[in-house]
């Protein structure tokens, strides 16, 4: 899958797209995990590209939330498709990972 | 319409592996009847997860054939599946995860079949003949 990333004073946005389900999310997971940097001062997660998601993808999402929640690195996930934003609120993921509405937002209100 | 595909677990192979056929037989579904797109993705994820659940857990219990049914209805898609693996109900046999735990003590199992049991509707499980039987349906835009 794609991921594009672009990193501005400490903000590192990172932008996958395409579908998540049980084929590709270990490649998802290490693309991710890959993208991060020690010097990240928070991470945005721009979802606009990702149409689909399973509970596979949730399980990365997860790993990826608690690992920077270890290192008390700010994080939220933003422009969700209906479709993965219905995914959230019926996984109560919505009540454990921040959300914003667009990209913009994130970047002026993630802190 | 109505039409069938048939998973058989091949021996060695990741279960995931099953996902491209899957994906593709109700793409192809879709477009023969015009299904509208949160119709599609929901049709997916229920598929993804049931069927990825039973090729995970049933394969080591006798199981050799999945069959798996849609047939289209008014915005619709009734989804049936049957298969010889162990007795399972995903409807009750394992317990929704609790979704209101904080970040660090969540974790992932049992989501992929509490998705479904929020998603679907009409669902109906019953074990007849030596297989699972479950009947559900996913509708567009509820």
């Amino acid at each position: 899958m794609e991921l594009a990333q672009e990193r501005d004073a400490g903000t590192n946005v990172i932008s996958p797209a395409g579908r998540v389900d049980g084929s590709n999310s270990a490649e998802f997971h290490e693309s991710l995990m890959a993208a991060l940097s020690g010097d990240d001062n928070r991470v945005i997660l721009d979802m606009g590209g990702i149409d689909y998601i399973s509970s596979a993808g949730l399980r990365v999402l997860l790993l990826l939330a608690q690992h920077l929640g270890g290192s008390a690195t700010p994080f939220a996930v933003c422009s969700l498709a209906a479709s993965v934003d219905e995914v959230f609120r019926i996984s109560g993921f919505n009540q454990i990972i921040t959300v914003f509405g667009t990209l913009d937002e994130a970047k002026a209100q993630l802190a | 319409m109505r039409r069938s595909l048939n998973i058989t677990p091949v021996p060695g192979a990741a279960a995931a592996e099953a996902l491209p056929r899957i994906v593709a037989f109700v793409e192809e579904m879709a477009e023969l009847d015009d299904w509208a797109p949160d119709l599609v993705l929901r049709s997916n994820l229920i598929l993804e997860e049931l069927i990825l659940n039973t090729l995970t857990h049933g394969r080591t219990s006798g199981l050799s054939d999945i069959e798996v049914t849609l047939e289209s209805g008014e915005n619709s898609v009734t989804i049936t599946l049957v298969d010889d693996g162990a007795a399972f109900d995903p409807l009750n046999d394992e317990p929704s995860p609790d979704t209101d735990l904080p970040l660090q003590e969540r974790s992932i199992g049992g989501l992929g079949l509490h998705l479904v049991r929020t998603m679907a509707e009409d669902l109906a499980y019953k074990h007849a003949d030596g297989k699972n039987h479950l009947t559900l349906v996913a509708r567009a835009g509820a």
